[in-house]
């Protein structure tokens, strides 16, 4: 199976502080790779540092691949992100209609006539679960949903970019149980569909979802390997 | 902002590239944050071009107390003492009062109350300084005139009182705000502890709101230095007059005198020339006024930003009783310091309304003026708004660029220079402003006297204020957010376009209406640059030697005639349009802030 991404030997800087790493994985076409760890390990620092999103002082080292292309520390690398869509912790909800959210990056991405447009917002709200909660308000605000809908429609924004690759980071860990299950069943649907790698401080959740688990350890701890499940 | 939308046939969904137009988003923000450089720069080059025009004998200049242009003598000291004096008589008058009222009505006024008076102390902070000007020659040169043996009150005492008025609503504003910032828990806590009222203010509130306050004084301090106008109709412009004893000093007092604004108001700049040692010594004047006004301004906005310092807790127990006694006696003491402005408030208005009663006649908006003083002001209406417009439509692209451009600047030094050049921009002594303008404009360029000149002028006092509350809400935008555009690819510039503007707007228009109100009441620019009392068109038909009339200019000439009853009508009911303008362009701005700032963008 070839490789989506590639990291090797990625090391995330402060000055002349270690932060992250030397950390070494990879992710398959088509699998969900889960990143676990204890807090402080640098989990969501590096889903960052792989769409060059470190937060300003932080510098990365080392070699990465994206689709067999090496990525090129480079400010601003707007094409990258729009084809590996990091999601964040907290789900963020633009202003406007939750159609409008969901079509927010596709629409600044690419152009396409209205149509089309509103059939890749359909299929992503379906893809993310959440075509039957929203389909008869598509034009009322985003701010009217839940958390754990939120969330999935940050997801459906996402997949509306068709990604070769998600980055999902920590995607349950802001919501309440019952949101957070239907959170993971949309990450469950995609399984085998999408590349998904998925950030998670909970160990049975990386058990429910993925297919493989890359662990990673407190800056010092010697082990770094990529542990298949 | 538009997005044109081409319409080519997609012949499959995300066939389309991206389109790339990011260029213009960074050229604008670019130009933005240029402006307020080119004009320190044309500022700083005009004054430097004309000390460098002559032979200045700066030791001379700051230690010499006589002012002879015909005889070659040129020192400033007096100018320098007469601008001090009155800067510390407005200090000390309204320094005390303004912060007791400020405790007053963030502390003990009930909170519907207290909302109604902030909006009045703003209403009173964005007076322009023509109409105080105004009072100050009306009400209070006679009353200084009936308590001092100096012949119609010109002095600096009357100047000090004048500047003290002007400057109170400032620091009442300013120091609310930071006392608002006290978050209500701290409050709470010490209430909790058993403290009373004052006790709570003392230890609780005012150690978090100190710097604030202290930031409110030197903006104060600032507008008091910079003020040319209301001190001008005043002073009484008596050159070399610096008293050697110490009886002189307070006899001084009640004498006419000189400051730095009021000389380069004055007429000299004009007739000096371009070149050769008079002009250069009144550059160096200039010199002097900006670098001192910068330092307040740049102070003042640097103790407001700054953390708080830990202060030393100063305070001694006193007995359970006369806790309650010395908590009642404050409360009476702040409560009577907020009457203070309320009754000035109540007082302007009533004075405005009477003697201005002219204003609510509206053939006085809709018909010109007839010989020197009689008719309406529609001409002046007219004029101003032209000014205002033009300058507004001016200033709001390169104020909300530069806003934005130092809200998202990646580097911090960068973001922390270009800001602190911001805030020097908007403190400016304005005076400053129209004679770089008339030596760049009327002169350099041959436009005379140009409506055009006299909006390019007022341009910096509104870019400023543009800028910096824009710079702050783009500030407030959640890291969150601008994540998740980010990571959904979007360029730097889409990110602005789409997720920073529709984000900010309410601060940019909020603060384009307060600046154009500011900019609607200046005179000082305008008086060279852009504007005649009499004779010239309602509208201008070109752009060299075409004057406009203007109510601030108007208002300025009238009531330096204040012999004559009806040029004092006519001025007064020409300041109550001008106030009436104000007023509008505030509330609308207040509303807009109301309606929008509070709601929140995104959850």
């Amino acid at each position: 199976m070839d490789h989506v991404i590639t990291v090797r030997e990625l090391r995330v800087r402060d000055r002349n502080k270690t932060l992250v790493g030397p950390v070494s994985f990879e992710v398959e076409h088509g699998s969900t790779t889960g990143l676990c760890g204890p807090s402080g390990a640098g989990k969501s620092t590096v889903l960052r540092a792989l769409v060059d999103l470190l937060p300003a002082g932080l510098t990365r080292e080392g070699r990465i691949e994206v689709a067999g292309r090496p990525v090129v520390s480079r400010k601003g690398d707007a094409d990258l992100r729009a084809k590996v869509v990091l999601v964040p912790q907290t789900p963020v909800v633009f202003g406007g209609s939750i159609l409008d959210n969901a079509l927010f990056g596709l629409r600044h991405v690419m152009r396409a006539p209205r149509q089309v447009l509103g059939d890749r917002a359909e299929q992503a709200l379906k893809e993310a679960g959440l075509w039957k909660e929203v389909r008869d308000r598509l034009d009322s605000p985003a701010q009217t949903l839940s958390a754990g809908q939120r969330q999935r429609l940050c997801l459906a924004r996402a997949l509306a970019l068709e990604p070769t690759a998600l980055l999902l980071d920590e995607p349950t860990s802001a919501l309440d149980e019952r949101s957070r299950d239907t959170v993971e069943e949309s990450v469950a649907a995609l399984r085998g569909r999408r590349t998904v790698l998925l950030v998670s401080h909970d160990p049975a959740q990386v058990d429910r979802l993925c297919d493989r688990t890359v662990r990673l350890e407190l800056p010092g701890a010697e082990s770094l390997v990529a542990v298949p499940s | 902002m538009t997005i044109t939308e081409e319409k080519r046939p997609a012949a499959e969904p995300g066939a389309q590239p991206r389109p790339r137009r990011s260029a213009w988003v960074w050229g604008w923000l670019f130009t933005g944050a240029f402006s307020v450089v080119a004009v320190l720069l044309a500022l700083l080059g005009y004054l430097g071009e004309g000390v460098a025009g002559g032979d200045v004998d700066w030791a001379g200049l700051l230690t010499e107390s006589s002012w002879n242009p015909s005889g070659s003598v040129f020192g400033g000291l007096a100018m320098i003492y007469g601008s001090a004096v009155v800067c510390v008589i407005a200090l000390v008058l309204a320094v005390p009062v303004g912060w007791g009222a400020a405790v007053a009505l963030s502390e003990y006024v009930p909170g519907r109350t207290a909302r109604a008076l902030r909006m009045s102390v703003e209403l009173l902070a964005a007076v322009p300084s023509i109409v105080y000007g105004l009072i100050g020659i009306l009400l209070i040169r006679p009353f200084v005139g009936s308590i001092a043996d100096v012949p119609g009150g010109d002095s600096l005492l009357a100047a000090g009182m004048v500047l003290a008025v002007m400057i109170m609503p400032t620091i009442v504003a300013v120091s609310v705000d930071s006392l608002a910032a006290v978050p209500d828990r701290d409050r709470e806590a010490a209430f909790s502890l058993g403290l009373t009222r004052r006790e709570v203010i003392r230890s609780a509130v005012l150690p978090k709101a100190r710097a604030g306050m202290r930031a409110a004084v030197l903006l104060g301090l600032a507008r008091a230095l910079g003020e040319a106008i209301a001190v001008f109709l005043v002073v009484g412009r008596a050159d070399g007059r610096l008293p050697g004893t110490l009886d002189q000093l307070l006899n001084s007092l009640v004498r006419p005198g000189q400051t730095l604004t009021t000389k380069l108001a004055g007429p000299e700049p004009v007739l000096a020339g371009t070149s050769g040692t008079y002009f250069a010594s009144l550059c160096g004047l200039g010199l002097v006024l900006l670098a001192l006004v910068a330092m307040a301004t740049v102070w003042g906005n640097r103790g407001a930003s700054r953390p708080v310092r830990v202060a030393r807790f100063r305070g001694r127990r006193s007995a359970g009783r006369s806790r309650v006694q010395v908590d009642r006696f404050v409360a009476a003491l702040r409560l009577s310091a907020l009457a203070l402005p309320v009754l000035l408030l109540l007082g302007m208005f009533a004075v405005l309304a009477t003697r201005g009663s002219a204003a609510f006649d509206p053939s006085f908006w809709f018909t010109s003026a007839t010989g020197a003083a009689g008719g309406g002001v529609s001409d002046q209406i007219l004029g101003t708004l032209l000014l205002v417009v033009t300058c507004g439509l001016i200033a709001l692209p390169l104020g909300f660029g530069a806003g934005v451009l130092l809200g998202v600047h990646a580097s911090a030094r960068t973001a922390r220079v270009l800001q602190t050049l911001t805030v020097v921009v908007g403190g400016t002594p304005t005076v400053l402003l129209g004679l770089a303008g008339f030596v760049i404009f009327c002169s350099a360029m041959g436009w005379g006297r140009s409506w055009l000149a006299g909006a390019f002028v007022l341009v910096p006092v509104v870019v400023p204020m543009v800028a910096l509350p824009t710079c702050a809400r783009v500030r407030s935008l959640s890291p969150e957010m601008t994540e998740s555009a980010l990571s959904l690819g979007l360029t730097r510039a889409q990110y602005i376009r789409s997720v920073v503007v529709p984000y900010t707007w309410p601060a940019t228009l909020t603060g384009l209406l307060l600046g154009l109100a500011r900019a609607a009441g200046e005179t000082a620019p305008l008086l060279f640059t852009a504007t005649v009392f009499f004779g010239a068109p309602a509208l201008p038909g070109g752009i060299v030697e075409s004057p406009v009339q203007a109510l601030p200019t108007h208002i300025f000439t009238l009531s330096q005639d204040s012999g004559d009853p009806q040029a004092v009508a006519q001025a007064w009911g020409s300041a109550m349009v001008l106030v009436l303008i104000t007023a509008v362009l505030l509330s609308l701005a207040v509303a807009l802030r109301n309606r929008f700032e509070g709601e929140r963008w995104t959850t």
